[in-house]
């Protein structure tokens, strides 16, 4: 699996993490929805890259020491054109708490369709080995905690309790004229991060902390818009 | 797994059933931790070998003594170590292979930061002279089956609830008071540091050994998270385990890196496990003990999880606050519907007596027929309606001194009969509310213990009676967990 390699790679580079797009790679081999992207080198032209894409358009700055892109204005979103991109480009290379980092390139990608936005995690106890955590995303996660965890793998019936345990699962019923998101889809992206076969039990000897954070999730589907895969200090035996 | 099971029962008999005991540390000239286990395992009525070690004594307790545990007549199934911990590895080392099961009693071990390295050396000596150690730091193994205990007037019936405590001072507590409550023990062992033999191992004897129905764990360390995961998901909630944890409140680690690792507190793993095995997780020594004792006595239903409760008793504002916190527990005290309210009213019982759900009857009432009229009232609910459990709670001090016959045990005795004609129906509690008057407690205890001869759960309030029956609804949800579900 070339994910052993990606990994080994980030720790030959002392990178304690994957980066968004090997980790959003990695969801894709097991199978979790990630918008379509491609990666911008600093210099180049963008717009005979884009290809299929279709807008709206996402960038973000690529880079192993900016852990958290919006703090630094390394996110846009919502650009409409090519030239709203590489204007977008333009003006984070110029901003000096990123072109004074070392980059890898821009990451751009198309716009999740809005939904509901959750929180999937996945955390490698040092007893019971990998956990897997889903939340309702904002201020559900970050300040009323409201998030539930089961010990991987996990089951079809206990994904579902997992969003029984949450105390604002009302939320993905549909609530104030919003439509009801799809369980299913939530449920299916927990089983192919925490499941048998998943993505933290594969790797469980590697990846000590997972964040997916935003999956948006609608009455279409689910998809992973960022996700940090932080890696265990020594792979386990 | 046949095979497994048969091999873990074999593994652990002479520990649970010793012929032979070694006990070292007793003293040939004083009262030594060691020769208390020596007289107590005499009162016991232990009728296998002990085997006193002493480096100089000839006899000890009036028992020839032996100068290591290599020189004793027969091998040893089980011996009881309590000497200074320096001495420890040595002693073990020298059991070449003839010594099954040593429990070391002597603390000073991984329990305190100098005695990490000498536990290290115990665990290499046992493993050197070829046998499993249990400790160190705990206090002994009672396995009545076995006539080996280590608590003071343990009783000598055998039961079926197997414990294992990582502690051993909460060890006693769980047998005696337990013992008390109504508990009835296949064996429980304390097992301290745990630096060879763990809770899981234990878990796993109990979990294939006939005699043993419920098991009770208190844990503080875990050393083997998965391999208890492993073991409580085989057991698909068959046996009944209830979990007592200490050190639940331990907060997720600040250093995390992730959202995800700083939400991850001590206690969402533990929650995790008992929503995922149907392990039953509990907070205080009182609601590990009532919640055993409930699964002692009730057969958990699969198809009908508890939930609709009937209550009946003497004490209104009792029946108030216990429906409102029997709610908050997800078990409904829901009034009668009009077939119950007409066979009821169909009674013609005294005034006072309020007879939607929960049913309060004054003493005055329940003295009809010297208490059968309790039969005419269960009679009406259950060929009318089909509640999941009946609680009855009588405050004894409106009885004792008052009533003439033997009221409360008439009421009981009909409510066993209702019970039998409607087999499986509805699980039936018992409260028995006290002033604490010696009077009062004693009438209570003679009660309590004719209760639990008859297999009904007794409990000292409803607080306590709601916390139990709601661990065994939690029990009889997750055995149904998924039914219909695709």
């Amino acid at each position: 699996m070339d994910f052993r390699q990606t990994i080994m790679q980030a720790r030959a580079a002392k990178r304690g993490s994957l980066d968004e797009l090997s980790g959003k790679r990695l969801l894709a081999q097991f199978g979790v929805a990630v918008p379509a992207s491609i990666m911008a080198q600093v210099n180049a032209a963008v717009g005979a890259q884009l290809g299929a894409l279709q807008p709206p358009f996402v960038v973000k700055v690529m880079s192993p020491q900016i852990l958290h892109k919006s703090d630094v204005g390394g996110v846009r979103v919502g650009l409409q054109t090519v030239a709203e991109v590489e204007a977008a480009i333009r003006s984070m290379l110029e901003n000096p708490a990123i072109a004074g980092q070392p980059l890898d390139g821009f990451l751009v990608e198309e716009m999740a369709p809005a939904g509901q936005e959750l929180v999937i995690g996945g955390l490698k106890d040092p007893q019971f080995g990998p956990l897997v955590m889903v939340g309702l995303g904002g201020i559900f996660v970050e300040v009323l905690k409201d998030v539930a965890f089961r010990i991987c793998p996990i089951e079809r019936l206990d994904a579902l309790e997992m969003l029984d345990e949450l105390k604002g699962k009302a939320l993905l019923d549909g609530v104030r004229g919003q439509p009801a998101v799809s369980r299913s889809a939530i449920v299916d992206v927990l089983l192919k991060v925490g499941g048998p076969n998943g993505l933290l039990m594969t790797f469980a000897s590697d990846i000590a902390e997972a964040d997916i954070n935003p999956v948006i999730v609608s009455a279409a589907g689910a998809v992973a818009v960022d996700a940090r895969f932080i890696l265990t200090v020594e792979a386990g035996a | 797994m046949m095979s497994d099971s048969a091999n873990v029962l074999e593994r652990f008999a002479p520990l649970f059933d010793p012929k032979t005991v070694a006990v070292v540390g007793a003293s040939a000239t004083s009262m030594a931790p060691s020769n208390v286990f020596i007289r107590r395992m005499r009162e016991f009525g232990f009728g296998g070998a002990i085997y006193p070690i002493h480096p100089s004594a000839d006899s000890i307790e009036g028992l020839p003594a032996y100068r290591s545990l290599a020189d004793t007549p027969e091998p040893i199934d089980y011996a009881y170590i309590a000497i200074a911990a320096a001495h420890l590895p040595k002693m073990l080392a020298g059991a070449r292979g003839r010594v099954r099961y040593a429990q070391v009693i002597s603390s000073g071990f991984g329990e305190v930061d100098e005695g990490k390295a000498l536990q290290d050396e115990l665990v290499a000596a046992a493993r050197a002279g070829g046998c499993r150690l249990i400790g160190p730091n705990c206090l002994g193994t009672y396995s009545p089956r076995g006539r080996l205990t280590f608590v003071e007037n343990g009783s000598e019936e055998v039961g079926h609830i197997g414990i294992v405590s990582q502690s051993g001072g909460l060890g006693t507590d769980i047998v005696r008071r337990g013992y008390g409550r109504g508990l009835r023990f296949s064996a429980a062992v304390t097992v301290g540091n745990s630096a060879d033999i763990g809770p899981n191992d234990l878990l796993e004897y109990y979990l294939a050994d006939p005699q043993t129905r419920v098991v009770g764990l208190y844990l503080e360390a875990v050393k083997d998270g998965r391999r208890l995961f492993d073991l409580l998901k085989a057991n698909r909630a068959v046996k009944p385990v209830v979990v007592l944890k200490g050190g639940r409140t331990r907060q997720g680690s600040a250093a995390a890196a992730s959202h995800t690792g700083s939400l991850a507190g001590d206690d969402r793993v533990w929650v995790a496990l008992a929503r995922q095995t149907g392990c039953l997780l509990v907070d205080t020594l009182d609601q590990f003990i009532d919640t055993l004792l409930m699964f002692q006595s009730l057969t958990p239903r699969h198809d009908r999880p508890t939930r609709e409760i009937v209550m009946f008793g003497n004490g209104g504002g009792t029946s108030v606050l216990a429906t409102d916190l029997f709610a908050r527990l997800g078990l409904n005290v829901t009034p009668f519907a009009a077939p119950t309210l007409e066979a009821l009213k169909a009674l013609n019982l005294p005034p006072g007596t309020s007879i939607t759900n929960p049913i309060d009857t004054p003493v005055g009432t329940l003295q009809q027929d010297d208490g059968r009229i309790a039969e005419k009232i269960l009679a009406a609910i259950y060929s009318t309606g089909s509640p999941e459990a009946l609680v009855m709670h009588l405050n004894m001090a409106a009885f004792v001194g008052r009533t003439k016959s033997d009221v409360m045990g008439n009421l009981m005795q009909a409510a066993l009969r209702v019970q039998s004609r409607y087999p499986g129906r509805a699980h039936f509690v018992l409260a028995l509310r006290s002033d604490g008057e010696p009077e009062v407690e004693a009438r209570k205890r003679d009660f309590r213990a004719q209760a639990i001869a008859l297999g009904i759960p007794v409990y000292d309030e409803m607080m306590n009676v709601g916390w139990a029956l709601s661990a065994l609804a939690s029990h009889e949800r997750f055995l149904s967990r998924g039914d219909g579900d695709g």
